[in-house]
């Protein structure tokens, strides 16, 4: 058991769950249908990675707090991409698939470049990409970063 | 390259949610943490928390921070070990300062899950699953 990778499930209430399904869909979720059904659908980014949308009802069997509203955002949920042309596509299907690209100006400093987008019910998610080197720590971070 | 996911949370005292990230099994990457927001490891090379002042989140976006005890946008869920793990992880968090079981507990058998609060109210569920027992071809329910 101790092998068995720590993964992360991100609960997210939405409002209409096909129409999410596409969304996620679009920008590069696979769904599993094992986890799906009318309502709960699971999204999967990779192995340890996954999205859980559900529909306002079943968010409401998991919490009786109210869902914030879309003006304001407890979250920002960025996913680490290979290269700055993975951003810019995951962005522009977001636009294309019910979303919004875009809500914050992109972020280019050279060796990180990010763009924010909102899935239909207004939920932020920040495609970005790093510099291998930096990431892993074998170059410094540069000083525009601040 | 794997992939990697950041979750971005406004917290008021960053200090103090550092250290009660830390004390629930995270660990902090001093490359990316300054005075503004710190980056706290839950599973090395996949699974990031990265802590950001109020001040530091309001420089990505002009959305209002909601008060997360009132009011809920996410259920963060980790996996956990075993049933154990799951009580440890919660009792740890109560341990610093965090509050126990904001959610109803789940316990169907091969499935276990408890959650607990951080400091400013995000929820966190920790959930463990028998790995031998995730049905085939039928749909389970889900692991929220």
């Amino acid at each position: 058991m101790s092998d068995t990778p720590k993964m992360i499930f991100v609960n997210l209430p939405v409002a209409d769950l096909a129409r999410s399904m596409a969304f996620y869909e679009a920008i590069g979720f696979t769904n599993e249908p094992r986890f799906t059904d009318d309502i709960a659908v699971a999204m999967v980014w990779s192995e340890t990675i996954f999205v859980m949308i559900l529909t306002h009802d079943k968010w409401k069997s998991f919490t009786d707090r109210p869902i914030a509203d879309r003006g304001s955002s407890e979250v920002s949920l960025a996913l680490a991409l290979g290269s700055k042309e993975a951003v810019d596509a995951m962005a522009e299907a977001a636009a294309k698939a019910g979303g919004t690209a875009d809500i914050n100006p992109a972020q280019d400093h050279g060796f990180m470049y990010g763009r924010d987008i909102l899935d239909p019910d207004g939920h932020v998610w920040g495609p970005f990409w790093m510099d291998p080197a930096v990431a892993n720590g074998e170059a410094p971070i540069p000083e525009t970063a601040a | 390259m794997p992939q990697m996911i950041f979750v971005n949370l406004p917290v008021t005292d960053l200090e103090k949610s550092k250290a009660f990230y830390e004390a629930v099994g995270a660990t902090n990457n001093p490359a990316f943490t300054d005075d503004t927001a710190a980056c706290m490891v839950v599973a090395e090379g996949s699974i990031h928390v990265m802590l950001l002042t109020h001040a530091k989140w309001a420089t990505f976006t002009s959305k209002t921070i909601p008060d997360a005890h009132q009011a809920a946008q996410v259920l963060l869920c980790v996996s956990a070990d075993s049933r154990d793990a799951v009580d440890g992880q919660v009792d740890k968090a109560v341990a610093a300062g965090g509050k126990a079981d904001p959610t109803p507990t789940q316990d169907y058998g091969f499935m276990y899950g408890r959650s607990f609060e951080d400091p400013d109210g995000h929820i966190w569920e920790v959930m463990w699953m028998d790995p031998t027992a995730i049905p085939a071809g039928e749909p389970a329910e889900a692991a929220a």
